[in-house]
């Protein structure tokens, strides 16, 4: 079987297949370790102190999620959290103690106890490390370094493997297999202020929707509230968790007003529009920004629990956290949307599976908790990677024919190939300025349809853009020319999702529908490609014992 | 604002050649160096190539050559760098095969790391505890000092003169990641880990210190090499060149303030190692090397008293102590995991 994508989901459904006896190619356009869950900062959700409880995890993701979250799904990854971080523990990530002996916990957003285990704050890259390096024992798991997919083969109904492109060599290759997992990751890319990596640019999630499979929820966009302003550089939740306070131009500590229990580690969805709304009023620093204080904390505090910060700070704010504030403004930062699974990580097309943040199981809905995604891509990765492996010993053999991988080859060069055109990066800069400033926290139908006019020329735009490197090796004009294609083709579903959404849920807020609908908005988008653009549907949200009501913080 | 004058490597792989195509763009002060090279791409010549993907230090895609330092391009600001030569001149990474513009072939860097073992070997006489986390109290998780914030992204191994001179040498990020598993009260493998760098791996560092500049995480991979040739000693005795060479050193040092090279290469490599080193010998006495037994220097009580304060337990431990180490010797307390009790907390810091 095949897993595309190779950070801590993929690896994770990789390792799990390979343990179920498959044979497992992993491909990946970057290095396993170059992979963005190492970008991840605060931590991981695991409900292992003594008060806490399952129970109140999974209450507490369903509130996160303004009740848009399965919670059959939800149920599944908070059971499963205990055992998950134990697991890493013994693969050898070594996380922060207390002085017990125990793992430490951290406070986070939108939990009722400190529940967030954690490895300073480069939660991610401990955990992408102790797995990669578990899988490095493996011999019957092999990685296809710096291949770059180009097409999921679906035939006869069902999913035949992929083709790809060698970065290093430029040959198109066919990898047939009966079982695919997308774990491509996210695509923040199609917004310039993002906390995402260059790489995040959905190819997973884009390839799948072109071959066919559903798409869910990609109107919720998740925007991180404390971010570097410019650069987009993400600042961890920790620092709020370990202590750190949100403060206006007049030095008002202003989350008190918009969350009066939980203040500044409300939940995301909370926290991004209360500081975008003190600066829409005026009451933001000139630079456009609120300040995020540490100072109070003191200066072994924030030297030892959140190294990387100030190590960011320092060399990209020009700021020093332990002395000064830290100018903040919200970033685009998580997409709760994916490729639509079940629970089981299925997505619709038979032998397809999904996890991490490439898939939409749904366990987020319209707001992630912090700490819940890097739980995620290890929970659901596993799960997608034993059924994946169950189905792959099951199918009949597949195949990617000659055939499928010339057509494949033929299409890239009718990209390629052309003479002269736009360059992708114009057109990508253009993409990226329209969602920050059409799709962003606040939405309206103006808005809104003028993106989705735009996206439209900019597709067509797109079918005459100019890729002037001609070379095989290592070609970036090439492959920026590939995501720039998914990117635009996903834009059009989150806008086309954000406009039919007439309602406010969670990371979704609609100025001209201010409430939470539940009556006719309970349920999920799905979206289905056609040359014409996405087509929508809708599927009920599965609700066991949590029914919906108010949020508050 | 700065004018930055570029001037960036190219290497297509036909060429034989490879060349510097020369660029003058302006952006502010603290621009990294990763967001200008992206703005020459995007506007200038899209066939540059490179890599790069999170721009905020945390992948290890973008290290390369930038004024002749391995660094990271998307933290390092142009500002400096211009007021330091009048330029900016990129270059890919050093000791590894250029691909094409700025990007290598990782193949001998990774190679080096999995040859290390980068993970856990498995203890047979101390199980990981069933169903929960292995007890290692907030010192000991200290004490993998800084080797987690590795980030794997070569600029030290870039770095590296003694990878250029021996490729048979680990290299800076190897090392450290074997300091990581060696000093994991979880791992199994202290001695055969040891045992497999002791010959030339661990040795052939030349304590250079380019590696600890290099890194942009402050890993301090040469801090580690030196710990590890001490672990080495310690657990597997001085057997090999390497570790005799270290000690017969300082002994051979303190006793007449300067090397007697004749005495270190039979101390180092026995009568017949050093018999074979005679053409060296012999080419080393012809540029005028002289390695006839020099007089005691003067100050010689000077050179063994600093020898002496090294060597004297308290000053060891103050030396530990400032590393935030364990004051017996370089090797952490291991955790009480012997016991059948059900699992206590470690006491607190202090060696087994």
């Amino acid at each position: 079987m095949l897993v595309v994508g190779a950070g801590l989901a993929g690896q994770r459904a990789a390792l799990e297949a390979v343990h179920a006896g498959r044979r497992v190619a992993v491909l990946t356009k970057l290095h396993p370790l170059r992979s963005h869950s190492g970008a991840a900062q605060g931590g991981i959700n695991a409900a292992m102190g003594p008060q806490d409880s399952v129970h109140d995890h999974v209450y507490d993701t369903v509130k996160g999620s303004d009740y848009l979250a399965d919670q059959d799904a939800v149920e599944i990854l908070c059971r499963q959290a205990g055992p998950t971080v134990i697991e890493m523990e013994h693969f050898g990530t070594v996380f922060n103690r207390a002085s017990d002996g125990t793992l430490d916990r951290r406070a986070f957003g939108g939990a009722s106890y400190n529940r967030t285990i954690f490895a300073a704050d480069r939660t991610g890259l401990a955990l992408l490390q102790a797995l990669f390096e578990e899988i490095t024992r493996e011999e019957r798991l092999r990685i296809y370094e710096e291949y770059f997919a180009l097409r999921l083969v679906v035939r006869d109904g069902r999913v035949q493997g992929v083709v790809a492109l060698n970065r290093k060599t430029g040959t198109v290759e066919g990898f047939s297999a009966p079982a695919v997992v997308m774990a491509t990751g996210p695509f923040g890319r199609m917004y310039s202020r993002t906390t995402n990596s260059h790489a995040s640019t959905g190819d997973g999630c884009a390839l799948a929707y072109r071959a066919g499979a559903l798409l869910k929820d990609l109107e919720m966009v998740q925007f991180h509230p404390t971010a570097l302003p410019g650069s987009g550089i993400l600042i961890t939740e920790g620092a709020r968790g370990e202590g750190g306070i949100l403060k206006n131009a007049r030095g008002e500590r202003f989350m008190e007003r918009y969350a009066p229990h939980a203040k500044d580690l409300a939940s995301r969805d909370v926290v991004s529009r209360s500081i975008a709304t003190e600066v829409a009023e005026g009451r933001g620093f000139p630079d456009g920004t609120c300040h995020l204080e540490l100072m109070h904390l003191g200066r072994e505090k924030v030297e030892t629990k959140l190294q990387e910060i100030v190590d960011f700070c320092r060399s990209f704010a020009g700021v020093d956290p332990v002395t000064q504030p830290i100018p903040v403004y919200p970033a685009q930062h998580y997409m709760m949307g994916g490729i639509s699974t079940n629970p089981r990580g299925e997505a619709t097309i038979p032998g397809l599976y999904a996890a991490g943040e490439a898939a939409c199981v749904s366990v987020h809905g319209a707001n992630r908790l912090g700490a819940n995604s890097l739980l995620e891509t290890l929970v659901f990765g596993k799960i997608a990677g034993a059924n994946a492996a169950e189905h792959a010993s099951r199918a009949s053999p597949a195949e990617v024919t000659a055939g499928e991988v010339e057509e494949a080859t033929r299409e890239l060069h009718s990209l390629w190939d052309r003479k002269e055109g736009e360059s992708p990066a114009a057109l990508r800069t253009a993409l990226q300025t329209l969602m920050d400033r059409n799709v962003g926290i606040f939405r309206s139908p103006g808005p809104l349809n003028e993106a989705l006019a735009e996206i439209r020329r900019l597709k067509e735009r797109y079918q005459h853009c100019h890729v002037a490197d001609p070379s095989t090796v290592y070609n970036i004009n090439l492959t920026d020319a590939l995501e720039l294609g998914h990117l635009l083709d996903l834009a059009e579903v989150v806008v086309r999702a954000a406009l039919d959404r007439t309602e406010s849920r969670g990371a979704h807020v609609r100025l001209d529908f201010p409430k939470r609908d539940d009556v006719h908005w309970l349920k999920h988008t799905l979206a289905r490609w056609t040359p014409q653009g996405p087509e929508l549907s809708y599927l009920p949200v599965t609700i066991t014992e949590y029914t919906p009501k108010e949020r508050s913080y | 604002m700065v004018e930055v004058p570029l001037e960036i490597y190219r290497k297509s792989p036909q060429d034989a050649a490879p060349h510097y195509d020369r660029f003058q763009i302006e952006v502010e002060e603290h621009t990294p160096v990763l967001t200008v090279l992206l703005k020459v791409r995007d506007e200038i010549d899209p066939t540059l190539s490179l890599r790069y993907s999170c721009r905020q230090a945390i992948c290890g895609s973008c290290a390369m050559r930038i004024n002749g330092k391995s660094r990271l391009a998307c933290r390092t600001p142009v500002g400096p760098e211009v007021r330091l030569r009048g330029r900016i001149r990129i270059d890919p990474m050093g000791n590894q095969p250029v691909l094409r513009d700025l990007v290598v072939d990782q193949k001998p860097f990774w190679d080096r790391y999995y040859a290390v073992k980068p993970y856990l070997i498995p203890d047979p006489a101390h199980p990981l505890p069933e169903g929960r986390e292995s007890p290692m109290s907030p010192e000991q998780v200290e004490q993998f000092r800084e080797t987690p914030r590795c980030i794997s992204c070569a600029s030290c191994y870039s770095a590296c003169p003694a990878i250029a001179s021996d490729p048979s040498f680990l290299g800076p990020m190897a090392l450290a990641k074997l300091y990581r598993f060696a000093v994991d009260p979880r791992d199994g493998g202290y001695t055969q880990r040891l045992q497999a760098v002791q010959n030339q791996g661990l040795w052939l560092c030349l304590r250079c210190n380019l590696c600890v500049e290099a890194c942009p995480k402050d890993v301090r991979p040469a801090e580690r090499i030196v710990d590890l040739k001490w672990m080495a000693n310690q657990e597997l005795g001085a057997r090999e060149p390497g570790s005799r060479h270290a000690i017969r050193f300082a002994s051979n040092l303190t006793e007449g303030g300067l090397l007697n090279e004749r005495r270190l290469a039979v101390d180092t490599l026995g009568l017949g190692g050093s018999l074979r080193q005679l053409p060296k010998a012999i080419a080393m006495m012809r540029k005028g090397r002289s390695l006839r037994r020099h007089p005691p220097i003067q100050g010689l009580n000077e050179v063994q008293a600093i020898y002496q304060a090294l060597d004297r337990p308290e000053d060891l431990a103050h030396r530990e102590r400032q590393k935030g180490a364990d004051v017996k010797g370089p090797r952490p307390p291991l955790p009480p995991k012997a016991t059948t009790q059900s699992a206590p907390p470690p006491s607190k810091g202090g060696s087994p």
